[in-house]
C-alpha cells in the first residue's frame, strides 16, 4: 500500500513580483503537476485492470477490532483480536468446513481410531515448519495438548485435553493419542487446537511472541493499539498474497465504521448489525455472513443468588425475553430465535423442545407471582453485559423492560469485555449477565463439557446438577463419530431435558456473525471457531 | 530662637463620622448587575435558559410517553404526529427522552456547580488570608486543575462508577479551585485596601472582614464565573455521558442522547437534533448571560 499523502495547504502568490528563482519553482511545479496528472491517469488505467478481480500479490491487509489481545487468555477465543491472531499464526490439526462436522487434513494427513474409540493415530505432514524454522514434529503435538489441559490458561476444552492421557510420539511425523475414556468430541479439540512452539512458549505469555506454523508470522504489539502480522513466505500452503496484516484495536463500533468508510481500513470485525445493514447496502463495501460459525446470545443466571435459585424465576425470565423483537431490531434479521442452543443441523436438535419459552409475558408473570407468593424475594437484579459491543447493550435495554412488566427489577451494568470474560471465567456474576457462546455448532458434548456456562462440573451460573452432570458425560465417553454417526438421539433428547429443567442458561437466539470490507478485498475466509482467515485473501487497487 | 508653643486644645476630639456628611453629593446609586440581564443579549441569554428549564420543570407534562417506555413497532422512526422527534433503536420516543435528558442536565447545572462554587469560595476565602494556608490550598488547587476535566471524570469513575452522582462529584471537585483562587485574587487586591486597614486597627478580625469586605467586593466576578462554569458543565456532563461515564442506561441525559444520535447518524439523521438544540440553547444562553454580566461589571 503506498502510504498516505498529507495534503499541503494552497498557497496564493499575491501581489508580489517573481523573482527568477519563484519562476523557476513555477516551472518545476507545471512540470510535477503534468508529472503527476500522467501518473494518475496510468493509475486510473491500473486499478481498472485491478477491479477485474485477478489474485493480486502485495498490499497489507488494515482491520478494526474491538478487543485487544490478553496473552493469559490467547486459547480463549474471547476477543476478535485473538482470533485473528489464532487464525493467522497457528494451524490446527484438523479443519472442520464451515458446513459440517467432517474433520479435514491440516497438519494432520490422515487418522485412525480404535474400535473402542480409545486410542487416534494422527500421521503429520513432514514438510512443515514453525516461524522460527523448527521442524514441526509429533512432540510439538504433544505439547500443545498439554498446555491446553493445562488449567492456567483456563481453556474451554480443557477437561478434553486433559482425558489425553498417552502420547507415543516415536514417530516424528505420526503419534498416537491414549484416552482415559473415549472422547466424543476429539475432533473438536483437534480442531481447536493450535499447534504451539515449545521453545516460545515463556514469551508468549508475555505477550512478546507468538510461533506457529501459520500463514503470517507475528511482528509486533502495541498493547490497546496494533497488533502487526508479516507473510510466512514458507508457509506449506503455499505464500499467502497478501504482505502483511494490521490490526487496529478500536473499542468504538461506530469510529470502526467512520474508518472504514474513509478508506482507513479494509476490514472492520466490531460494527452493528444495523451498521452492517447498512454498509451491505452501498457498492463500495461487501458484508460477509459466515453461516456455520454461529455464536448463541444468552441470559445468564447465577442460580446461587437467593432469588435466581428458584427455577419458576430463571423460567418467568425465560418466558419474558423477546427473541423476535432481538432477532428483528437488534440483529437485523441475522439470527434465530432458540430455547435451546443447537442449530438445525446439530443432532441435538428439537424443533419442538425448542420452542420450549417462546414469548409469553402472561406465563412470566404467574410463574414470579408464584414464586413470589411462595416467599422468594426478588430485589433488583444486576443485569451485566459488555460495554463495547452495541448489541449487548440494545438487548439489556429490551431485556430490562420486560422483565419490568413481569415484576423483575434489573440494574443495567456494562463493563468492559475483559472484565466480563473474567467473571464468566470465574463464575463471578452476582445476578444475570448477557453474552454470546459458542461450541453448540459443534459436537453437542463440547458444549456440556467445555464452555464456560455450559460446563456440567463447573460452569459460570455455578449451576450443579446430577442428571446434568449424567447426561453430560454420558454424551461426552461415546467414541468420536467423525459426522457420520449422530449419536443416540434419546441421549440428546435427555441433554435437553436436563438444560431446560435447570434453565440455569437462557438462549436468547442463535446469532449469524458477520463482519464487512471494501470491495478491494478479495477471498476473506473464516473458521468454525470464528477466526478470520486470510491465507488466500488479496487486495486490488 | 527657642521657646514653647503653648497649645490649647479649645474644642475636644471628637469621632469622625460615619457616612456622608450634611453637604457632601449624595453617592450615585449602585446599579448591580441584573440590569443587564433585561435587555439585549443578557435578555437572549435569559429567555434560552429560562426555555429549557421550563422544558426541563414541565418535562413529565409535556413528554408523551415515558422516558424509558418502549413503543411496540416504532423502530428508529422519522420525525412523525405521534413522535416529533422520533423514535431511538429501542422505540422509545426522542423528544420524550429529550425533554426528561434536560432534567438531569439542569441537576449537574443548578446543583453541582452552585455546590462547587460555595465549596470554592469557602475555602479561598479562609486559605487566602495566612500564607501558610494559602501556599497548602493553592497546591492542592494546582493539582486539581492539572486534570483535564474528562480525565479527572474517568478517574473518579473508577472509583464512583458511571452515574449521575459521579458527572456531579467531577463537577464539584473541577469547580472548588476555579473559585478558590478567583476569590483569593479579590482577598489579595481587597485586604490591601485602606478601608481594610482601618478595619484592622478599629479591631476587627479576619473573619469579620472577610465577610463584610472582601466577600461582597468578589461577587460581581463571581456571579460572571458561575454563568461560565454552567456552561462549562453542561459540556462536561454531555462528555462524560458520551463517553459511557455518565448518566446510566437506560435514563437519558442529552449527553447520552448525543452519543446515541451520533452512532445512529447514517441510518437516523435527525436523531441528534433535538438533544443538540437544546445543548445550544442551554450553553448559548449561559454564555451571552454571562457575556452581559461580564459587560455591565467592566461599565
Amino acid at each position: 500500500m503506498s502510504p498516505a499523502v498529507p495534503v499541503q495547504p494552497r498557497r496564493h502568490p499575491g501581489r508580489l513580483r517573481r523573482s527568477r528563482p519563484l519562476r523557476r519553482l513555477a516551472a518545476a511545479l507545471v512540470a510535477a503537476t503534468t508529472l503527476i496528472a500522467a501518473t494518475a491517469c496510468s493509475s486510473a488505467v491500473d486499478e481498472l485492470k485491478a477491479s477485474s478481480g485477478e489474485r493480486q500479490e502485495g498490499g497489507t491487509l488494515r482491520v478494526g477490532a474491538l478487543n485487544d489481545i490478553i496473552p493469559a487468555r490467547i486459547f480463549t477465543n474471547s476477543g476478535d483480536a485473538i482470533n485473528v491472531l489464532i487464525g493467522s499464526v497457528y494451524d490446527s490439526l484438523v479443519d472442520y468446513p464451515l458446513d459440517e462436522l467432517e474433520p479435514q487434513p491440516s497438519l494432520a494427513t490422515s487418522w485412525e481410531q480404535s474400535e473402542d474409540g480409545t486410542r487416534l493415530t494422527l500421521q503429520l505432514r513432514d514438510d512443515v515448519t514453525f516461524h522460527s524454522g523448527r521442524p514441526f514434529t509429533s512432540k510439538d503435538v504433544e505439547f500443545s495438548i498439554k498446555t491446553w489441559a493445562d488449567p492456567v490458561w483456563t481453556v474451554q476444552l480443557q477437561r478434553t485435553a486433559a482425558a489425553i492421557t498417552g502420547f507415543d510420539t516415536t514417530d516424528e511425523h505420526a503419534i498416537t493419542l491414549t484416552f482415559a475414556h473415549p472422547l466424543s468430541n476429539v475432533f473438536d479439540l483437534l480442531d481447536m487446537l493450535p499447534i504451539i512452539d515449545s521453545e516460545s512458549i515463556d514469551q508468549l505469555r508475555e505477550g512478546k511472541a507468538f510461533v506457529g506454523t501459520g500463514p503470517f508470522e507475528f511482528a509486533s504489539w502495541s498493547p490497546g493499539a496494533k497488533i502487526s502480522f508479516t507473510r510466512n513466505d514458507d508457509y506449506w500452503r503455499g505464500r499467502p498474497a497478501l504482505d502483511g496484516i494490521d490490526v487496529s484495536v478500536i473499542p468504538d463500533p461506530q469510529a470502526q465504521v467512520s474508518q472504514l468508510r474513509a478508506h482507513q481500513l479494509d476490514l472492520i470485525l466490531g460494527a452493528s448489525y444495523r451498521d452492517f445493514e447498512s454498509l451491505g447496502k452501498e457498492d463500495a463495501f461487501r458484508v460477509n455472513q459466515w453461516n456455520g460459525a454461529e455464536g448463541q446470545v444468552y441470559v445468564g443466571t447465577n442460580v446461587t443468588n437467593p432469588a435466581l435459585s428458584d427455577v419458576r424465576v430463571r423460567q418467568a425470565i425465560a418466558y419474558a425475553l423477546d427473541r423476535k423483537r432481538v432477532v428483528d431490531e437488534v440483529y437485523r434479521g441475522a439470527a434465530i430465535p432458540i430455547s435451546l442452543p443447537w442449530p438445525d443441523y446439530s443432532p441435538a436438535y428439537d424443533a419442538d423442545a425448542n420452542a420450549t419459552y417462546d414469548f409469553d409475558l402472561d406465563k412470566a408473570k404467574a410463574l414470579v407471582e408464584e414464586a413470589k407468593a411462595d416467599g422468594v424475594q426478588i430485589p433488583t437484579l444486576p443485569l451485566t453485559y459488555p460495554s463495547e459491543n452495541p448489541a449487548y447493550g440494545a438487548i439489556a435495554q429490551i431485556v430490562q423492560s420486560d422483565l419490568a412488566k413481569v415484576g423483575i427489577e434489573a440494574e443495567l451494568d456494562p463493563q468492559e469485555q475483559a472484565q466480563v470474560i473474567q467473571q464468566l471465567i470465574g463464575a463471578k456474576f452476582e445476578g444475570l449477565w448477557i453474552l454470546n457462546h459458542a461450541y453448540a455448532h459443534y459436537t453437542p458434548s463440547t458444549l456440556a463439557v467445555s464452555a464456560y456456562p455450559f460446563n456440567a462440573d463447573h460452569n459460570a451460573s455455578l449451576y450443579v446438577d446430577a442428571d446434568y452432570q449424567a447426561i453430560a458425560d454420558k454424551v461426552w465417553k461415546q467414541p468420536a463419530a467423525q459426522g457420520t454417526d449422530d449419536g443416540d438421539p434419546a441421549d440428546y433428547t435427555a441433554l435437553n431435558e436436563a438444560l431446560l429443567k435447570g434453565s440455569f442458561l437462557l438462549e436468547i437466539a442463535i446469532t449469524l456473525p458477520q463482519d464487512a470490507s471494501s470491495t478491494q478485498v478479495h477471498d476473506l475466509g473464516q473458521t468454525k471457531r470464528g477466526e478470520p482467515l486470510f491465507h488466500d485473501t488479496y487486495l486490488t487497487k | 530662637m527657642s521657646g514653647s508653643v503653648d497649645v490649647s486644645l479649645e474644642e475636644p476630639l471628637s469621632p469622625v463620622p460615619v457616612g456622608p456628611v450634611p453637604g457632601d453629593p449624595a453617592p450615585a446609586p449602585r446599579s448591580g448587575l441584573l440590569p443587564a440581564l433585561r435587555h439585549g443579549r443578557g435578555l437572549v441569554g435569559v429567555v434560552l435558559v429560562g426555555a429549557v428549564v421550563l422544558l426541563g420543570v414541565l418535562g413529565p407534562l409535556l413528554a408523551p410517553y415515558g422516558p424509558t417506555e418502549q413503543v411496540p413497532g416504532a423502530n428508529l422512526l422519522g420525525p412523525t404526529s405521534a413522535h416529533w422527534l422520533g423514535t431511538d433503536e429501542l422505540n422509545r420516543d426522542i423528544l420524550s427522552r429529550t425533554l426528561y435528558g434536560i432534567r438531569a442536565d439542569l441537576v449537574v447545572v443548578f446543583a453541582a456547580v452552585p455546590i462547587g462554587a460555595v465549596l470554592g469560595v469557602l475555602l479561598g476565602l479562609v486559605t487566602s488570608w495566612w500564607s501558610v494556608t494559602d501556599v497548602i490550598a493553592q497546591r492542592a488547587f494546582d493539582l486539581l486543575l492539572a486534570f483535564p476535566a474528562l480525565i479527572l471524570g474517568i478517574l473518579l469513575t473508577a472509583f464512583l462508577g458511571p452515574g449521575l452522582l459521579t458527572v456531579g462529584v467531577v463537577i464539584v471537585t473541577l469547580e472548588i479551585p476555579v473559585f478558590g483562587r478567583l476569590v483569593r485574587t479579590a482577598v489579595r487586591t481587597v485586604r490591601e485596601m485602606p478601608f481594610v486597614e482601618a478595619s484592622q486597627v478599629v479591631g476587627a478580625g479576619p473573619l469579620w472582614v472577610l465577610r463584610k469586605h472582601v466577600l461582597p467586593n468578589a461577587l460581581e466576578p463571581l456571579t460572571v464565573q458561575l454563568a461560565v462554569s454552567m456552561s462549562v458543565a453542561v459540556f462536561i456532563e454531555g462528555a462524560m455521558s458520551f463517553l459511557g461515564l455518565g448518566v446510566r442506561p437506560p435514563n437519558p441525559s442529552l449527553g447520552s442522547l448525543i452519543k446515541d444520535g451520533v452512532r445512529l447518524l447514517h441510518d437516523a439523521p435527525f436523531f441528534a437534533v433535538g438533544p443538540l438544540a437544546v445543548v445550544v440553547a442551554l450553553v448559548l444562553g449561559l454564555l451571552l448571560i454571562s457575556q452581559s454580566l461580564s459587560e455591565a461589571r467592566r461599565a
